[in-house]
């Protein structure tokens, strides 16, 4: 009888806790749920280059500088900058009243230890070279912040608006943080908690410098590897934001009255890419046979889910955009003539390596190679995975030809610099490598247009690529969310305008 | 005592074991192409950048003196930390581990729990309804995969009738499908085999023995035969859930769980030595316990096997 009690008791308690606990749960407002397509590596941007690093702590951690909307780079964490007029001083003025998730203030100490962690040896940042033009960085008072360059060179800015220039307490990187898995920045929301493989959830940062912002209390990162789970969960209502939907599943979600989709074109710059290095691709008749051989907006079309054709090496939305695209049409009659002349048959065999991890790619290679076939070119495919992509092709030039999508950048020279030079494709063209050099050292953007416009061309015409274009990009969201926001070029989720209506 | 030495044996045995396929896998993983300095740099790194990630991931230095060093931290249990997580590998294999055991003792269960009625039903009531039915599921569990059977068990039970979550890996509720999505195939090729056992031991002389003492059909079937056809099960049922643990692979994607398979994956995929290598030792372990647990199984089903 007494056992009866105590569990009668017990139930009891039990249940009045747990009426608690969902009374105190439905006050809160509802969390975002976003749908993550895979684990970021760590979230320590300094010492990455993984997209979906940038793409998480874009919320956790602030820059002096970030791109607005339109691609701009306006004040965030400094309120203004001089550069002096031979441009080797940039002064920052730093925003005063802002504090880090960790309580501290922020001061020009906690900016000039950020950057100096970027140079230390033990960071081995793979962005240290980009910071190699700093010779010095002062602190004249607390919220002065003085950069002395050893060269003229524009793309500064876009370095520190760039998600590896992320603020972090000075405080924290003296005492040795885990900065890989718990970062603290001054950013709109904290990391709350990180379950890998699983989740990131992020909370409001209250005190945000932003008046007004941000307006979600809670962010829940779902990380989902199967897009058709994804789109499900979407349709479902689990899902409030999916990044990327596949072109196959677009028809589906339009049915959806609780979703909406918005096509954006994106800064990817698609290619394929050929290694001029070694017979036949460097006979320049070859490489533009292969560009006359490519229907280009059909593999657009086809394999990327639609896209606008680029004729040279810069994706179509951007400012330095120039184009080149009349240049060589699809002409699979010329494209013969031309191998004809070339005297290159099937005997020659060409390997495409596709990176498998990568279907759409996978698909735009098998495009390629039938129009490559159709032209009498031997193409064989070969899949790799992306570590050996980037080590044998990427970095070893092990290839004939591969396909391959370059990510934008913030500033024109983060995508040309090194053509003209080698780089993977082992094209060489001193005049276009001078021209690049040059327009890093320029300021101003008419100025800059002029040297990239001739380096684009030489690009264009000696084509060690063929450029497909930049492709759209479809996002879904319930009706309901409004505000989210894609950091132009860096493709970097804002969600601090984000609310549901 | 005899026990003991037996125990001492196993442990040296499993201690070679580890130390043989650690040695293969340090080594193969650093013939294939993929260098992980080249991940974490990404496209923009210059080589100088790439040298000094090559000198913060140890692998600037020939590769004896990595295996040196490897092998004197893993005397002390240390695995080292994730090339590309920075993260302890020891604390990413462990945090994963509860889910990929609880997830592989429920598949397991599931199966025995479908498999062993119906192979003994099938096995005693042949060219029955049962057995037609045994033999149809186990067909159809060794052909469906279980990547499909994931997509359309959520496709029904999270989306048409939302009684389970569609992603997540908070609740047990969360482990349900997968385990029913893992446990199917495991079913399939139990179920086969608690037939083919249970036949054969139906034929053996002793049954005649024991029937000719008088021993009820019940008794013979369940008693003596059954026992007896388990210890080829439990052989089966041994390896498969060492194969689970070592990780479920395609159904922690389609579910979207963070278990042990996914981390080693993506290890593979990014190269990252360090966790390949903790995982690999760590599986090579948990096989070697899972074989010690059916080898002790054994002398309980039956006496007669000594453990020696």
């Amino acid at each position: 009888m007494r056992k009866a009690a105590r569990f009668g008791l017990f139930l009891v308690i039990f249940l009045l806790l747990t009426g608690l606990l969902f009374a105190a749960g439905a006050k809160e407002e509802k969390p975002l749920n976003f749908a993550l397509s895979g684990n970021p590596d760590t979230l320590d941007p300094q010492k990455t280059s993984g997209t979906l690093t940038f793409q998480t702590v874009k919320s956790i951690y602030d820059t002096l500088a970030e791109p607005d909307e339109n691609g701009v780079i306006v004040p965030a964490l400094a309120e203004s900058w001089d550069v002096s007029p031979d441009s080797l001083t940039w002064t920052f003025h730093l925003r005063k009243g802002v504090t880090f998730h960790n309580g501290d203030t922020f001061t020009s100490a906690d900016v000039k230890a950020s950057f100096e962690r970027i140079l230390a040896e033990e960071t081995a940042s793979p962005h240290k070279s980009g910071m190699s033009i700093v010779s010095s960085i002062d602190t004249p008072n607390d919220m002065t912040v003085v950069f002395n360059l050893s060269g003229s060179h524009a793309p500064f800015l876009a370095f520190l608006a760039s998600g590896w220039g992320a603020i972090l307490p000075k405080s924290l990187i003296g005492s040795g943080h885990d900065f890989d898995s718990l970062p603290v920045g001054t950013g709109p929301f904290k990391l709350e908690e990180w379950v890998r493989d699983s989740k990131v959830v992020l909370v409001k940062n209250d005190d945000y410098w932003m008046k007004g912002l941000p307006k979600l209390n809670q962010i829940i990162l779902n990380i989902i590897p199967e897009t058709s789970i994804q789109v499900q969960g979407l349709i479902a209502g689990q899902i409030d934001i999916v990044f990327i939907i596949d072109s196959d599943d677009i028809a589906m979600l339009e049915s959806s009255s609780d979703v909406k989709l918005e096509e954006n074109l994106t800064s990817l710059i698609m290619v394929m890419p050929m290694n001029t290095s070694a017979a036949p691709l460097d006979d320049i008749r070859v490489r533009q046979a292969i560009n006359y051989a490519i229907d280009k907006q059909q593999i657009l079309d086809i394999a990327y889910g639609g896209g606008e054709p680029i004729g040279t090496f810069m994706d179509r939305g951007n400012a330095y955009y120039k184009d080149f695209t009349d240049l060589y049409p699809y002409n699979p009659e010329k494209a013969k003539a031309l191998l004809k002349e070339a005297g290159i048959g099937d005997d020659v065999e060409l390997k495409l390596y596709l990176p498998q991890n990568y279907a759409l790619h996978v698909k735009a290679g098998e495009m390629y190679q039938e129009m490559l076939t159709q032209v009498g070119l031997n193409v064989k495919i070969q899949l790799i995975d992306w570590s050996t992509w980037i080590s044998d092709v990427y970095r070893a030039s092990k290839f004939d030809l591969t396909v391959i999508g370059h990510t934008g950048k913030l500033d024109p020279d983060g995508t040309l610099s090194g053509y003209g030079a080698g780089k993977y494709v082992q094209w060489f063209n001193d005049d276009a490598a001078e021209l690049i050099n040059k327009a890093a050292g320029t300021i101003g953007y008419e100025e800059r247009k002029v040297l990239y416009d001739q380096a684009l061309e030489f690009m264009a015409k000696e084509v060690p690529f063929v450029y497909l274009g930049s492709s759209y990009r479809t996002t879904g969201l319930r009706t309901d969310v409004n505000g989210f926001r894609i950091t132009p070029n860096l493709d970097t989720f804002d969600f601090r305008w984000t609310e549901f209506k | 005592m005899e026990f003991v030495f037996f125990i001492i044996r196993r442990f040296l045995r499993l201690l070679l074991t580890i130390f043989i396929i650690s040695t293969i896998i340090f080594f193969v993983i650093r013939v294939i192409p993929g260098d992980p300095a080249l991940v974490v740099a990404g496209l923009d790194a210059s080589e100088d950048d790439i040298q000094a990630i090559r000198v913060r991931l140890g692998t600037d230095v020939p590769v004896a003196v990595q295996y040196g060093r490897w092998l004197s931290d893993i005397v002390r249990f240390d695995f080292g930390e994730s090339m590309i997580s920075g993260a302890s590998v020891n604390k990413l294999i462990l945090e994963r581990f509860p889910l990929t055991l609880t997830l592989a003792v429920l598949g397991i269960l599931l199966g025995l729990i479908v498999a062993i009625p119906l192979g003994v039903l099938s096995a005693v009531h042949r060219w029955s309804f049962w057995d037609y039915f045994g033999m149809v599921y186990s067909q159809m569990g060794m052909a469906i995969p279980s990547f499909w059977l994931g997509m359309i068990l959520l496709l029904v039970f999270a989306v048409k009738i939302p009684i389970f979550p569609l992603f997540g890996s908070d609740s047990l509720k969360n482990l349900i499908l997968p385990a029913i999505a893992l446990g199917f195939a495991r079913a399939a090729v139990i179920l086969r085999l608690t037939r083919a056992a249970m036949v054969e031991e139906l034929n053996r002389e002793y049954i005649i023995t024991a029937r000719a003492k008088g021993l009820t059909d019940r008794m013979i079937r369940y008693k003596h035969a059954l026992k007896n056809a388990m210890i080829a099960v439990v052989t089966v049922t041994g390896i498969q859930f060492g194969y689970m643990l070592g990780g479920a692979i395609i159904v922690e994607q389609v579910f979207s769980l963070p278990g042990l398979g996914r981390l080693f994956l993506y290890a593979i995929y990014q190269r990252d030595f360090p966790l390949i290598q903790g995982g690999v030792v760590f599986i090579a372990v948990v096989f070697s316990l899972v074989n010690f647990t059916v080898d002790i199984l054994y002398s309980v089903l039956n006496p007669k096997i000594r453990i020696s």
